[in-house]
């Protein structure tokens, strides 16, 4: 799972913890801040009515003048003051809290939840209980209220951050992205790229760092490259002396027989040494990217060509070639000498460690997402199993017949395949050996 | 005809300069690009031998500059060791008229100039003839009177090879570098032994045709070819 797919996920995740927390203490918050509230507007009407008493006298407030001991001063009796006179006994205690609670009490005749605020006051040297009430329906309209608001309030600022954080999240990721990309793209030494633009440090210094390793991998190469021309230069010069001397000499004609032998024999070692050195220069300049991979290459061509030039050696071992190619093998960005050297080496094992009038098959086949592979069997004594994993490693030579090449063969297919992302599996057993390449027909994201 | 060969390796030079003199080809040699350049100047040759590393001067920059500055009509063949893949492409694109990769064999070497030499005059050797077959390079056929003898590619270049140097004896090295030339395999092949099967092969065809060892071995050293059949 990509940074960017795991911080939108969390994201999303904890806004919708914090919103399901906030939907289930929605209520008993709304409650407690509805009464609350109501508690400080008793509170502040309870202020009111002091003052009037202090001003006015309270017995507009006295029981009599509505009759039923209430004084409702809304239509809707939804709030009352209640004055009465109560005796020193009944309260207990000189001075009284004001207390507020949840009490029943009348409205139109009928027993209601009232929040009540009881006060106790002194009044000409009487004592008097001050109730005032707010009916608990009236708060419940309000709550309801709030609830919803609240709920609103909660959806749009849960939408509202969730999307400027996805927003936010894309734009900070998307140098993680750009160095994704850069890394994914490095497959040998390019042109420096350009700074990444981004002010979080982190990535700065992570783009630093990757500009710094890219810089060095440019310097090796270059250094190799030099190394392979330098030693192409200083090793092939003196064979080319050598073998040209050889050739002087054999020439001339006037050695005895037994020296022109000997020079023969010089001669193959030389030419041998000259293969050795050939694959090995090969291999490095493949691995040092100096080829280039540009062109679509017809693979079945190259099979006809490899074919045609290994003709002798089928004749002489008596081979068969069996080709079964489905649809038109192509890599579509290689390089034609490099596959050719490929499929010829192959072809060229398939035979050289087959069994006289053995056979040889080529098949090829289109699997799913457009991938091609291409099967090369040969009908030779299976390689141990204890050899198979190292076939491709350099020098590791194949001990099942007489024939050895330089040991340089399979390495230096390995290497090509490599080169142009080409997968390479090798099986051996009883029916034979089989040599298998895979790779991406269609053009490669 | 005149050869120029720039070579900085002295050794070398002196081994390349010996088997063209043997071969009637005269050698003039230059060590450095400067040295060349003076020498192009002043003489005219048929033939440019130029190997790319030269201490002074890069090869292809005086291989540009042979083809621009200089009225010389020289053929120019590039002898280099260094072998990059731009190098071929670039040397034949500046105007060289072959390259080989060291290190060569002379003889291999000598054979494209001589191509070189028909291809300029317009010599078309289309068919050569020996005792009673005919080798068709054009169509690349083998022919005894009008039987098509059936020959692999191999055996046909093996055979024209021999063919055009019918007065030597080839080495099997020199046959391999021809027939296989820089064909990189971890194979046996290219072993100069595989020619021995490939003569062998040829032999055979050519005596169901007509009678006689038209292939000579050379006390174990190489191959010649008669034009008369030997009993």
């Amino acid at each position: 799972m990509k940074l960017r797919q795991k911080l939108v996920l969390l994201s999303t995740l904890s806004k919708g913890l914090m919103a399901a927390v906030l939907l289930l203490g929605l209520p008993w918050l709304v409650q407690t801040l509805t009464l609350n509230h109501t508690d400080q507007a008793l509170r502040k009407e309870l202020r009111r009515v002091q003052v009037r008493i202090t001003t006015t006298g309270m017995a507009e407030f006295l029981p009599g003048a509505m009759g039923n001991g209430h004084v409702h001063y809304d239509l809707l009796q939804d709030e009352y003051i209640e004055l009465r006179p109560i005796t020193e006994a009944a309260t207990g205690r000189d001075t009284v809290r004001d207390t507020v609670a949840t009490l029943p009490r009348q409205q139109y005749g009928v027993l209601v939840d009232f929040r009540v605020l009881r006060h106790q006051l002194r009044h000409n040297g009487r004592t008097y209980m001050l109730e005032i009430g707010k009916s608990i329906a009236s708060i419940k309209d309000m709550y309801s209220l709030l609830r919803t608001l609240a709920g609103y309030a909660l959806l749009f600022v849960m939408l509202s951050t969730l999307l400027l954080e996805l927003g936010v999240i894309g734009y900070l990721l998307r140098p993680v992205d750009q160095i994704v990309a850069r890394l994914r793209a490095v497959r040998g030494p390019g042109p420096p790229l350009p700074p990444l633009r981004t002010s979080t440090s982190d990535f700065q210094y992570l783009d630093d760092t990757i500009q710094q390793m890219l810089h060095t991998i440019r310097t090796v190469f270059e250094q190799e490259r030099e190394f392979i021309a330098n030693a192409s230069h200083e090793l092939l010069t003196p064979i080319s002396i050598l073998q040209n001397r050889f050739e002087n000499m054999l020439q001339a004609g006037n050695l005895p027989e037994e020296a022109e032998l000997q020079l023969v024999s010089s001669q193959k070692i030389l030419q041998r040494l000259t293969a050795t050195l050939r694959t090995l220069l090969l291999i490095s300049r493949v691995e040092n990217e100096q080829y280039a991979r540009t062109e679509p290459v017809a693979m079945a061509e190259l099979l006809d060509e490899a074919l045609e030039e290994l003709e002798d050696r089928l004749l002489d071992r008596g081979l068969t070639v069996h080709r079964h190619l489905a649809a038109a093998p192509v890599v579509p960005k290689g390089n034609r000498s490099l596959l050719f050297t490929l499929l010829y080496n192959l072809l060229s094992n398939a035979a050289k460690y087959n069994e006289p009038g053995g056979s040889i098959s080529i098949r090829g086949e289109v699997h799913a997402n457009s991938r091609y592979e291409l099967r090369i069997h040969n009908t030779g004594p299976p390689i141990p199993a204890e050899q198979l994993p190292h076939v491709f490693q350099r020098f590791r030579r194949i001990h099942t017949g007489s024939t050895e090449g330089h040991g340089l063969g399979l390495a230096l297919v390995s290497t090509i395949a490599d080169f142009h992302g080409l997968s390479l599996q090798i099986q051996s057993g009883e029916e034979g050996t089989v040599v298998s390449l895979q790779w991406q027909q269609g053009l490669v994201a | 005809m005149n050869v120029l060969i720039i070579e900085d390796d002295r050794a070398l030079a002196r081994e390349l300069g010996l088997y063209l003199h043997n071969e009637r080809y005269h050698c003039d040699f230059a060590r450095t690009g400067r040295e060349a350049s003076e020498k192009l100047f002043v003489n005219e040759y048929d033939f440019v031998l130029l190997d790319l590393s030269l201490p002074d001067q890069d090869g292809l920059q005086l291989l540009a500059e042979i083809r621009q500055e200089h009225n010389q009509q020289a053929s120019i063949l590039i002898l280099s060791a260094r072998g990059t893949v731009d190098d071929r492409i670039k040397g034949l694109d500046l105007g060289a008229d072959d390259y080989l990769p060291k290190p060569y064999s002379l003889l291999e070497l000598v054979s494209r100039m001589q191509a070189i030499t028909r291809r300029k005059h317009g010599v078309k050797q289309d068919v050569l003839e020996f005792g009673p077959f005919a080798l068709n390079v054009s169509d690349r056929t083998l022919r005894h009177g009008e039987t098509e003898v059936v020959i692999t590619k191999k055996e046909f270049d093996l055979l024209h090879y021999l063919l055009l140097h019918r007065h030597k004896v080839l080495t099997r090295l020199q046959l391999s570098e021809h027939i296989w030339g820089n064909m990189i395999s971890d194979s046996d092949e290219r072993d100069s032994n595989f020619i021995d099967v490939h003569v062998k092969n040829l032999r055979r065809k050519l005596a169901t045709h007509a009678a006689g060892d038209w292939i000579e071995t050379v006390r174990g050293v190489g191959y010649r070819i008669h034009t008369t059949p030997e009993a």
